[in-house]
């Protein structure tokens, strides 16, 4: 990379963009004009946002008691509410009072009015409608307060409280502000009841409150105003940095493409590397300046408003929120650079795909939706900074920062450095995206095909390829899940094992192996080869069985570690019980094991590792296809931390796949750790103890959860390497010959064979 | 200086499932010579002179641009050339100044030496007028004269010209035709792409007439000529054409008749 033409390309971009009208009303001309605009308007708005009163229509106000009196010259008894009282008016008509009271009393009589009756909700309702009406409050009968003189007196029955009712139509704003207001009243208004009969009956009124509660914020001014500006600051900072990236990547992509100044740039002696660097700089530089050019738009325009506001409303100084602390902004900076590199790059990558601007912005769209709940995570009440969260990209950053501007440095420190080296390792993927792209001739040169389906299905059916491509594996996998997803709503709790056996392969078969096998048939020359049926040699199939057991103690810690950076939510480990529970009337080991390793072994490995890790493979390189593929299998699993565990398994099985060419000892690997799984869950004392390899291999603190000891885990990890390794250089060293005739090569003859004659 | 060898380029097409553009051409070009490549549209210039720039990639075959291989050293050969196609447009938002000197330091120019040699181009081809003229305000003839010296102004031994008078009107085209034949003068290798009958006739030193991504014919325009009794250039290129779509037509309605033979046989 020579970095002149980098500085020479990014200066030119730079330049470039600067004299673009577009940009310039995005990057600097918006933010410094909009905030403003907003702050006038929000005063203009503010004078308007007076509190309208609510018509309340009151039914047997006659029994209401004279002392204290919540009506006075038909208008609330202002020492209730002063408020209150001018924001409410009253209509006591008696007009419908009498037809409305009788069907209340029968509706009283008949069900104790713990719901109301439709009746009344219609007679409400339509009385709303005509009088217009925000709410009714009626009282039935006439209150009469405790009379504790005479203890026999029906008066002090708890059945005979006395009660009014708040009618209000929750749908319409206005009643609900005017039920709170009425709400308001009557708790004073109850109150004050209370209190005068304890003391007409000279009964201390301390025994009302009990015990005496006295809050105290002891947070300093500083202190609070850090705290209201670090859930705002940092997603304002993420979401400009996102929005000020777009309009420069569409531009210096998909812009340059369609005014045909790319392949004058592409024909010159630049590395397709240096313009990719060039252009990410120029959108990073833009990205920023959006950024900041909005923060302190945006913070001198909240200081004024807030301050006129403030004092609107009788505070003094303005609004109890302030200028954002000095250090805040400090560290706002700092955060911006990892932040406008990763969104500069993905949305370079997405762009420099698109053809032509609105293409672009077709593409970059979708990134922002992607990209807003992890700016929404940080912003909810219960997110905290902790090992699970520092390692989402993008959210563990917002949190950090969060914990900056509130001045924990200590916590902070504590996960600054997986916050950094995700963030950092998302920046370095995209980077190395963005050239990719650039280097990538069917991305510059996207011929713009008019897209049929029955063109696509005619070419389709014509060109079918041997095995599938990188499209029709990437449609398997969200075939798989979207229906997976779609199931999980249609299934019925379990009632028994076998109805639990029954829906859970039904599942797989539906969701996982008929897809895959049709695409094989329809889009591929070659359905065997493409499912990867194929035999393997004796000592693959006893390797991929012996790193099944090895690594187990390996993956059963890192599913524990999961485990407890992500504990799992309560529906999940109830779902979990239920499972246990259904288990226990299985009719023995062997059909837990049909139910959990086999059929998903055979079906899964089919769809993954057999189609779709095929057709990833039709990109170079090995990782990347295993990467996708597993990455593919992780999401099937659905709950976030299977997919996490089910990823790494993917990854070995991955490489299994395709270092032996066949999925046998993917099937056997994988039936292996599922079998390890399901028998370590149930493995109980009275085995591990009749056992001497179990008792030393595994421990227990309860008696009942058994885990592999430290040094015997650590040993079998050895091996497990040890054997990942022998996969790995199966590459260097000729492959053995498959077994001339295996059961699974007859089985897979025997199909094959069957489909031709068909 | 360049040796194009059984060179072949295809991509995949959902329409027409694989589509060839090239179909293995092969043809040498000295210095001081220019070499047309004639063909209608669609025939695989553009292809040819992308691969010769290193913009794409062959599929198989080499290329060799002034000793060196457009797959294995592209970062040499883009020393080599100059390109100028109806697709190197220029920046809307870089004046004409602004542009020649971005790629002169592109191409490794200190400008000390490049802003001399910017003021000779300038003044050889009566450009000072437009020196500080945005792209965007440019007729289409300033534009092309921008891009050609934008092409030669590092002075590279091999130019290309792809269809670089398409759409220009009569003067301006006469122009560039004119600074081609200099360019000739001077020594310079240039591959010259058209479907003018005229300006081929005029300018290229050897012609290769090209369609569907092969070369029906090569030689000098007398050669061909004589070889094919025909005089008339604009004839002989209708000619080979049209008897090369027919032989097109042909084929490919001898390979539908062998498939839907096929196909009722596996009914039957």
């Amino acid at each position: 990379m020579k970095w002149p033409n980098v500085k020479l390309i990014f200066r030119r971009e730079l330049r470039d963009q600067l004299r673009d009208r577009r940009t310039l009303f995005t990057v600097a001309i918006m933010p410094m004009v909009l905030y403003p605009l907003m702050g006038m308007a929000m005063l203009q708005v503010a004078q308007f946002m007076r509190e309208y009163p609510s018509k309340v229509w009151v039914v047997g106000q006659e029994n209401l008691p004279n002392s204290p009196a919540l009506i006075v010259d038909g208008r609330i008894n202002p020492e209730f509410g002063h408020a209150e009282s001018q924001l409410t008016e009253l209509l006591v008509s008696k007009e419908n009072d009498s037809q409305f009271q009788a069907i209340i009393r029968q509706c009283r009589e008949n069900s104790g009015m713990t719901r109301t009756p439709i009746l009344v909700d219609q007679l409400i309702q339509k009385e709303m409608q005509d009088r217009k009406i925000d709410l009714a409050v009626f009282i039935p009968s006439p209150i009469r307060l405790p009379n504790t003189s005479d203890p026999g007196s029906p008066e002090t029955s708890a059945a005979l409280i006395p009660e009014i009712y708040v009618f209000q139509n929750s749908a319409i704003d206005k009643s609900r502000i005017g039920a709170d207001r009425i709400n308001r009243v009557l708790a004073k208004w109850t109150g004050t009841v209370i209190r005068e009969t304890l003391t007409e009956h000279e009964v201390p009124l301390e025994l009302l409150q009990g015990v005496q509660i006295t809050n105290a914020d002891v947070a300093d001014k500083v202190g609070k105003r850090a705290a209201a500006w670090s859930k705002i600051l940092p997603f304002i900072v993420m979401i400009w940095s996102l929005t000020g990236a777009f309009y420069p990547a569409i531009d210096l992509c998909a812009g340059e493409k369609e005014r045909g100044t790319f392949e004058t740039l592409l024909s010159s002696p630049a590395a397709r590397s240096e313009i990719a660097i060039g252009k990410l700089l120029t959108v990073m530089t833009f990205s920023m300046a959006t950024s900041i050019l909005n923060l302190l738009s945006m913070g001198f325009t909240g200081m004024f408003v807030m301050t006129r506001l403030g004092t609107g409303m009788g505070l003094t100084g303005g609004l109890p929120v302030g200028v954002p602390p000095l250090s805040s902004i400090g560290w706002l900076l700092l955060a911006l650079i990892p932040i406008s590199a990763l969104f500069s790059a993905v949305a370079l990558a997405a762009a420099a795909f698109a053809r032509s601007s609105k293409e672009g912005q077709y593409y970059l769209v979708p990134l922002m939706m992607i990209s807003m709940p992890l700016m929404m995570i940080p912003m909810l009440p219960a997110a905290q900074l902790d090992f699970g969260t520092s390692l989402i990209p993008v959210s563990g950053l917002m949190l950090l920062l969060r914990g900056l501007i509130e001045g924990n440095y200590t916590e902070c420190m504590k996960y600054a450095t997986p916050v950094c080296a995700v963030n950092l390792i998302c920046c370095w993927l995209s980077v190395r995206w963005v050239v990719h792209q650039f280097n990538s001739e069917t991305v510059l040169f996207r011929a713009s095909e008019r897209f049929g389906v029955g063109a696509w299905f005619r070419h389709v059916m014509r060109e079918r390829d041997a095995l599938p491509t990188l499209g029709s594996a990437v449609l398997c996998g969200l075939v798989i899940l979207v229906a997976k997803f779609f199931v999980g709503f249609v299934v019925s709790p379990p009632r028994s094992f076998n109805h639990f056996a029954f829906q859970t392969v039904t599942i797989l078969v539906a969701t996982i192996l008929v897809p895959a096998i049709m695409m094989a048939l329809i889009l591929t020359r070659k359905p065997r080869q493409s499912l990867r049926i194929r035999g393997c040699s004796l000592p693959m199939a006893c390797a991929a069985i012996l790193a099944a057991i090895f690594l187990n103690p390996a993956f059963t810690w890192f599913t524990g570690l999961v485990m407890l950076v992500y504990p799992p939510g309560g529906d999940i480990v109830q779902l979990e019980q239920a499972v246990s529970r259904i288990l226990t009337s299985a009719p023995g080991l062997w059909a837990v094991l049909m139910v959990f390793a086999v059929a998903p072994a055979i079906i899964e490995e089919i769809a993954f590792r057999g189609f779709i890790l095929s057709g990833f493979q039709s990109i170079r390189g090995k990782w990347q296809p295993i990467l996708l593929t597993s990455l593919l299998f992780g999401l099937a699993h659905g709950v976030i931390q299977q997919t996490m565990i089910t990823f790494v398994v993917g990854m070995m099985l991955g490489l299994i796949a395709i270092q032996t060419k066949s999925i046998l000892p993917c099937i056997l690997f994988h039936l292996t750790h599922n079998s390890l799984a399901v028998l370590l869950s149930k493995a109980d004392a009275s085995v591990v103890e009749h056992s001497p390899i179990l008792a030393r291999l595994l421990y227990s603190n309860d008696g009942q959860n058994f885990q592999y000891g430290i040094v015997p885990g650590i040993l079998m990890s050895v091996v497990g390497v040890m054997l990942i390794v022998w996969f790995i250089r199966l590459d260097a060293n000729p492959i053995p010959q498959p077994l001339k005739r295996t059961w699974f090569t007859e089985v897979a003859s025997r199909l094959s064979g069957a489909k031709n004659n068909s | 200086m360049i040796h194009v060898r059984q060179l072949t380029k295809s991509y995949k097409d959902i329409q027409s499932g694989q589509f060839t553009a090239l179909a293995g051409i092969s043809f040498d070009a000295m210095p001081g010579q220019i070499y047309g490549l004639l063909g209608p549209n669609g025939a695989g210039k553009t292809t040819a002179l992308r691969i010769l720039s290193t913009v794409l990639k062959p599929s198989t075959g080499s290329a060799l641009v002034n000793g060196f291989d457009v797959t294995e050293h592209p970062d040499k050969v883009r020393r080599q050339i100059g390109f100028v196609s109806t697709n190197t447009a220029i920046y809307d938002r870089m004046t004409a100044w602004e542009m020649v000197q971005y790629f002169g330091q592109l191409y490794g120019m200190p400008l000390e030496k490049l802003d001399p040699k910017m003021e000779a181009i300038f003044d050889r081809f009566q450009m000072n007028e437009i020196r500080n003229v945005l792209g965007s305000k440019m007729s289409t003839g300033m534009k092309q004269k921008v891009s050609i010296v934008r092409a030669m102004i590092h002075d590279p031994p091999v130019l290309i010209f792809d269809e670089a008078t398409s759409g220009l009107d009569i003067l301006v085209a006469r122009e560039v035709l004119k600074t081609v034949e200099q360019l000739r003068d001077q020594g310079k290798c240039i591959i010259f792409s058209s479907h003018i009958m005229s300006e081929v006739q005029r300018l290229c030193d050897r012609v290769a007439i090209m369609n569907r991504g092969r070369i029906l014919a090569e030689g000098t325009i007398d050669e061909l000529a004589e070889k094919y009794d025909e005089d008339d250039v604009e004839e002989l290129f209708y000619q080979m054409i049209s008897v090369s779509e027919m032989k097109y037509e042909s084929c490919r309605s001898s390979i539908a008749a062998i498939k839907s033979n096929s196909a009722s046989a596996v009914q039957r």
